[in-house]
């Protein structure tokens, strides 16, 4: 375990962030000096530079996406329903076996298998098997590397969201998108640099604490946006005193702080406070923008599926995220599913009432996503990360029924885009796909993998917090899954 | 399973060839050379192989094998079968390799070359260094700065006398003359007041207050405000909130279910109690603590050991095994940070890396709270049985158990009338109903899918309401309101402490005994267990040593915390790590002097406020000075106070109290709810789940009352940087983002604030417009506006009323909020 950037940058930052009255451009000059910024260009007419903690920072390496879109399928899909093939299965519903299982419901060292309700069919040049819950992202295999050994250590949705969002089963890390803006930096000052868009059904157990900055500063924290109306929380201005006057109000604000910064000239934070109101002011101006959708042609619309009122929702999602990135913001995370039991992938009862609506609904959008992005460029410089917290059993949770309880033995995620190789499928699972036995892979690796494509070394990149560097991928060095990198 | 069955298959039948052999045979070798070795160099060699030892084990040489990494050695001659190497291959403790089980043949390879002796090249036995540069104990780190003895140190005679009021300025009048630095001058009346108040109390003074201060800034009348402010029960509220921050105080468990701690708040209101008495340090610490041990029953001491019970609590834990050690980290994490500066939770998988901490003592400090019952196993019900207890009197006892009689016997009544109807139709049931049925959770299925038929609808219905009235009242027991969220024991016999190999709870190894770090030279815990055997008294022993002066941290470590509270950074900047890599003291002598000071008077912190507050360093001004600001940009030495931002919720209190609606007179009891925005709550998989509604009185009170839910923040509290509380934080962030300046110019909280704001100061002020800017401002700044001031707030005034047509109550209320917006407002001098 190396410690060399201990006490240097490391630490700075540290003392940096913590504010704890250590004002002054002083220590700001000298985290420049450092490397800390490269950009530091925000300054309001006049007035010292804000130090956007947000500026721009190079990565540790020549990145291959600069952008990420995670299609967080919350509840867990069943790998078998969906596209790990396992034709060992078929023929065999009802079947009792001997198969080792952890869900919800326990240890269970045997169950009765649910075959798969769907059929299989080859796609693509690399002949990828893939049931018919996904007719037009099957299509796409070419460009998506699967992960079918995926592993997790929590077969609970708590703690299994944490896991995959933040690393660890235990609340209070940052997310993914935390750990990115940290790293890199945004693109678009005027936009947040990382963005969350919920199902309407509801949010993930756990909420907040999905897209939370953890022990970090709320500057990396997530900005949840909306698809329909006003996109952020208090973005807009009160109706009754519109831009123009807010613009009024905002000189005059100016004119007193400058005047309050007079005598206090050296004090940064003041400056920074100052221009923040400008970025703000900014931020109101380009968001709606951003996320205005009727600049789309029909053609684009149509291909997200918005002209179909079971995929118009997560089709609009998909569509603002590609708008996102075009724009600069660095993590958006869509969910797939909300609330509890069928408003997600948590399919304990039925099947195919819960994979046919959920796979409905997102089917067309994210394969609509792909395809735009490719036709404008982008996909190479997207990285797109799609899967769950965990998977599903190959065996029934209750005596009737096909429902099955949650799976963390083996599970598949896939990725595409930023540098991902196209129709490759890493790891194996079991003749049932109840657990991960070939190239077993962890949540660790797949979030070194989204790092490493980012241009961070998932080992290198931390955040000092009570006595220790912090890493996402935790203390152990972690390796990327190479295989799947192009 | 057939895979397992065919692994059986090879296994055996290679076992029966194996025979006694030469351990390093040329025939070993072979069988090592042809079938081990490329096994090793495929699977094993990029962690373990030469030169490579992660978790300090190299398979490159025999000798290597036999000394092993931190499991101890890899493979046992005694009795191979037992060897750990075996063990891991079939993912029996740990799991190799990680990428998945080797296929059945190359483990029986593996197994019987175990088998045969572990025929190998010897190599070499030098272990390749597992745990380089790791701090060791020895007289050199014994001898580290915080970990040697407090002895008071001389006060420092320095050349101008006539700035010393008390030692403190003469340490840090030392420094400034051996740098050649001069203090700033005193702060004006105004920001010194300002500045006073809201470090007492987190509230902005009255206009009335700075303006008796201008009218007579003698030492006396200085003094006298001090006192004041001390004595105010507001004080506590404000003080409280910093120790909460360190102890990772909140009020709901996070995960799935996000539910609130039972009682919590008792703890909450017990710390306000303490910062608002002149109580011992030493005795705070004990209370919490250990407070249950103590010979004498006392409720506050009960509550007070709520601290144990503030941390992160998983009701569905994949491992429940794992989730007690999370548990007894989260003790020894926030114990060792919070009272002792030291990170001892990073020596919990290893020696801790930076400082002279070995695993061992991790273990030892542990063991202080193994034999404590973890919070509660699922249920809510749970939680009561281990961690919630009576602090009824007697009187209150004896109506609490009439109360729980009678709602033993309404319960009994209410199941008797479903047992005599399910009775009448047990007999009718058919085939899968009658296992159906043996589930009383699908008995009103069952029946209501034959009403009519076994019973008259009617019944069904009375059926399915006694049920439903049942159900409902079983689920709430009567909960005596004289209770508190404390810790409990499973009685004076601990279970024994492992140290547990690379932190793994499957991997136990040595027994340790209760002790303290020992690169403190500390005592051995002096451990008697209390007369009620409900205890070890491991705590107390604990809280003896934490509490005495012997110790050289917690003195050190406390007077620092107040440093920083009055000053915005402690002399110490990393409060929370003493250790080797901790941040110096800046004026270690100071540091010294005031922990002497502080322990010699009764570890009273009025002691130290007043020693802090009444000094010349705590009353300059916080203006730059060029010359000052060259030699020393940060401040380390203090020429100058720090501007400091107001905590978010200092914040909040302040907007309410300038438009005269804070609520100060509620203190204590239950948390409240404030309004939070439907976007907001959508966020939750159940929005508004446990996010109750306030009275609008309630929603007025002071921000430390808001109910800390660990999923869900309140956004202004959120955006202000208000501390995450699933961890120790000493230090909050401050930072400055633009959607703090959206919370400040949007959202509903403050465009309903500015609209009150608007309201009291047309009542104060009356229709003359430079009356209403006049007052306006002087709310939100405490001072007498300039007439530039004035002038500036009339032009935007007219503006908006002449060029944006907005109405003159309007206009009112948007300078308001621009006033609500100044940095002035928002930062102190």
């Amino acid at each position: 375990m190396t410690n060399h950037n201990f006490c240097g940058r490391t630490r700075r930052e540290f003392l940096w962030q913590t504010g704890a009255g250590f004002t002054g451009t002083a220590l700001t000059a000298m985290l420049s000096q450092d490397g800390f910024f490269n950009s530091t260009a925000h300054a309001a007419e006049g007035l010292p530079e804000f130090v956007n903690p947000l500026a721009p920072k190079d990565p540790h390496h020549d990145a291959d996406a600069t952008a990420c879109i995670f299609l967080y399928m919350y509840g867990g899909p069943s790998q078998v329903d969906t596209f790990d093939y396992k034709p060992d299965m078929m023929g065999r519903d009802n079947q009792t076996v001997q198969v080792k299982t952890f869900g919800r419901g326990g240890h269970r060292n045997e169950g009765r298998i649910v075959e798969p309700r769907w059929k299989f069919k080859q796609y693509g040049e690399c002949g990828k098997w893939v049931s018919d819950l996904f007719p037009h992202l099957a299509e796409k295999v070419d460009d998506i590397a699967f992960i079918h050994s995926m592993t997790a250590d929590s077969p609970i949705h708590g703690s299994a969201m944490l896991m995959m969002n933040s690393g660890k089963i235990l609340s209070g890390s940052p997310c993914i998108g935390s750990w990115l803006n940290y790293g890199l930096g945004t693109m678009n000052e005027n936009l947040p640099g990382f963005v969350v868009m919920l199902d309407p059904r509801g949010g993930p157990i756990s909420g907040p604490k999905n897209w939370s900055s953890g022990y970090m500063p709320a500057s990396y924290q997530a900005t949840v946006m909306r698809s329909q109306g006003n996109p952020i929380l208090d973005l807009a201005p009160p109706a009754e005193l519109g831009t123009k006057a807010q613009r009024e109000l905002l000189n005059t604000l100016r004119e007193y702080n400058t005047e309050h910064l007079k005598s206090r000239h050296d004090n940064s934070n003041l400056a920074a406070r100052i221009a923040s109101y400008e970025l703000a002011f900014n931020m109101q101006a380009h968001a709606p923008e951003a996320v205005d959708i009727a600049q789309e042609t029909t053609a684009t619309q149509t291909l997200y599926g918005l002209d179909d009122p079971k995929t118009a929702t997560f089709g609009r999602q998909c569509l603002l995220a590609r708008r996102l990135v075009e724009r600069g913001v660095r993590f958006v995370q869509i969910y797939s599913g909300g609330a509890h039991n069928d408003d997600n992938w948590d399919a304990h009862s039925d099947m195919e009432f819960n994979h046919n609506l959920h796979a409905g609904e997102t089917d067309k959008p994210i394969a609509g996503l792909l395809a735009d992005l490719k036709q404008r460029g982008l996909l190479s410089k997207t990285l797109i990360v799609w899967g769950g917290e965990f998977g599903r059993q190959p065996t029934a949770e209750y005596a009737k029924g096909t429902g099955r309880d949650h799976n963390s033995y083996g599970f598949t995620t896939w990725m595409a885009g930023g540098g991902i190789k196209g129709g490759v499928s890493y790891g194996q699972t079991d003749e049932l796909g109840s657990a991960a036995v070939q190239n077993r892979a962890h949540v660790k690796q797949m979030h070194a993998t989204i790092l490493h494509q980012m241009g961070l070394d998932p080992n290198r990149l931390s955040y000092f917090f009570s006595g220790l560097d912090q890493k996402l991928v935790g203390v152990e060095e972690v390796e990327p899954l190479h295989e799947i990198i192009a | 399973m057939r895979c397992a069955l065919s692994i059986f298959t090879v296994f055996f039948g290679l076992a029966g060839l194996v025979r006694a052999a030469d351990p390093v045979s040329s025939e070993g070798l072979k069988f090592y050379e042809t079938e081990v070795l490329p096994i090793l160099q495929q699977h094993c060699y990029k962690c373990h192989g030469e030169g490579k030892n992660k978790g300090g084990l190299s398979l490159a040489g025999r000798k290597l094998l036999l000394t092993g990494g931190d499991s101890g050695p890899a493979i046992n001659p005694e009795k191979p079968a037992e060897s750990v190497l075996l063990d891991a291959i079939n993912f029996r403790s740990f799991e190799m390799p990680p990428a998945g089980k080797l296929p059945p043949e190359q483990i029986a390879i593996l197994t019987k070359w175990v088998e045969l002796g572990a025929s190998m090249p010897e190599g070499t036995t030098a272990p390749a260094t597992p745990h380089h540069g790791v701090p060791q104990v020895n007289e050199e780190t014994k001898n580290h700065w915080s970990f040697r003895r407090i002895v008071r140190p001389e006060v420092p005679t320095v050349d101008r006398t006539d700035w010393v009021r008390n030692p403190i300025d003469a340490f840090i009048l030392a420094k400034f003359e051996a740098a050649g630095l001069s203090p700033n001058p005193p702060a004006l009346p105004q920001p010194l007041i300002r500045r006073l108040h809201y470090d007492l109390l987190g509230l902005p003074p009255s206009l009335e207050l700075v303006q008796r201060f201008e009218a007579d800034d003698s030492d006396a009348t200085y003094q006298a405000i001090i006192r004041e402010l001390l004595d105010s029960p507001h004080h506590g509220e404000h003080y409280a909130r910093y120790w909460l921050d360190v102890v990772r105080y909140a009020e709901s468990n996070s995960y799935e279910r996000d539910n609130p701690k039972p009682f919590v708040w008792r703890y909450r209101d017990y710390v306000i109690d303490f910062f608002n008495s002149d109580r011992g340090y030493d005795e705070f610490i004990k209370e919490q603590l250990a407070g249950d041990e103590f010979a004498e029953r006392s409720s506050r001491a009960l509550i007070a050991t709520g601290y144990y019970r503030l941390g992160l609590w998983d009701d569905e834990p994949v491992d429940a095994e794992l989730a007690f050690y999370d548990g007894l980290d989260d003790l020894v994490g926030t114990t060792s940070q919070a009272f002792l500066g030291l990170t001892m939770n990073c020596a919990r998988c290893h020696d801790h890396k930076l400082d002279p901490l070995p695993q061992k003592d991790y273990y030892s400090f542990a063991a202080f709270f193994r034999n404590t019952r973890h919070y509660g196993q699922r249920s809510d019900d749970s939680v009561y049985a281990a961690s919630i207890r009576s602090i009824a009197t007697p009187e209150e006892e004896a109506m609490f158990a009439v109360e729980k009689q009678q709602w033993d016997e309404r319960v009994g009544t209410l199941r008797k009338q479903l047992d005599e109807i399910e009775a009448r139709v047990r007999p009718m049931l058919q085939g899968g109903e009658k296992d159906d049925f043996e589930n009383d959770s699908q008995r009103l299925r069952v029946i209501r899918k034959h009403a009519g038929e076994w019973l008259p609808r009617e019944e069904v219905e009375t059926y399915a309401q006694i049920r439903k009235t049942w159900n409902d009242l079983r689920n709430h027991p009567p909960r005596s309101g004289a209770q508190a969220l404390c810790i409990t024991e499973h009685g004076p016999q601990a279970p024994a402490t492992h140290v547990l190999i690379r932190g793994s709870h499957k991997a136990p190894g040595d027994v340790v005994e209760p002790a303290f770090p020992v690169v403190l030279s500390p005592p051995s815990p002096h451990i008697q267990p209390p007369a009620n055997g409900q205890s070890t008294g491991r705590r107390t022993a604990l809280a003896e040593w934490i509490a005495s002066p012997q110790n050289p941290l917690t003195a050190r470590v406390m007077v620092n915390r107040i440093w920083q509270w009055h000053f915005g950074r402690g002399l110490v900047t990393s409060p929370n790590d003493f250790g080797l890599k901790g941040e110096a003291p800046s004026h270690p002598e100071l540091l010294d002097w005031l922990a002497a000071e502080f322990m010699e008077h009764g570890w009273s912190l009025r002691h130290l406020h007043h020693l802090i507050l009444t000094s010349n360093t705590y009353r300059i001004s916080s203006a730059p000075n060029d010359e000052a600001l060259a030699k020393d940009p940060q401040n380390h030495l203090f020429w100058r106070f720090d501007m400091r931002r107001l905590r978010a919720e200092e914040l909040r209190d302040s907007i309410l109290a300038e438009n005269d609606s804070l609520n100060l007179e509620t203190m204590y009891g239950p948390s409240i709810y404030p309004t939070i925005e439907k976007e907001v709550l959508a966020g939750q998989s159940q929005p508004g789940r446990n996010w109750e509604q306030s009275s609008p009185d309630d929603k007025r009170r002071r921000s430390i009352y808001i109910h800390i839910k660990r999923s869900l923040t309140v956004p202004l509290l959120a955006n202000f940087d208000v501390a995450e509380a699933d961890v120790t934080c000493p230090v909050r962030f401050a930072t400055t983002q633009p959607t703090q300046a959206l919370t400040m110019l949007n959202s509903a909280f403050l465009l309903e604030e500015a609209q009150r704001l608007a309201d009291v100061v047309q009542q104060d002020a009356g229709d003359d417009r430079a009356s209403q800017v006049t007052e306006a401002l002087r709310r939100v700044l405490q001072r007498e506006p300039t007439s530039e001031e004035i002038q500036r707030g009339l032009i935007m005034f007219d503006r908006l009323v002449n060029l944006h047509q907005l109405t003159r109550p309007v206009a009112l209320k948007y300078f308001c909020l621009m006033a609500l917006n100044l940095n002035e407002f928002v930062y102190l001098d």
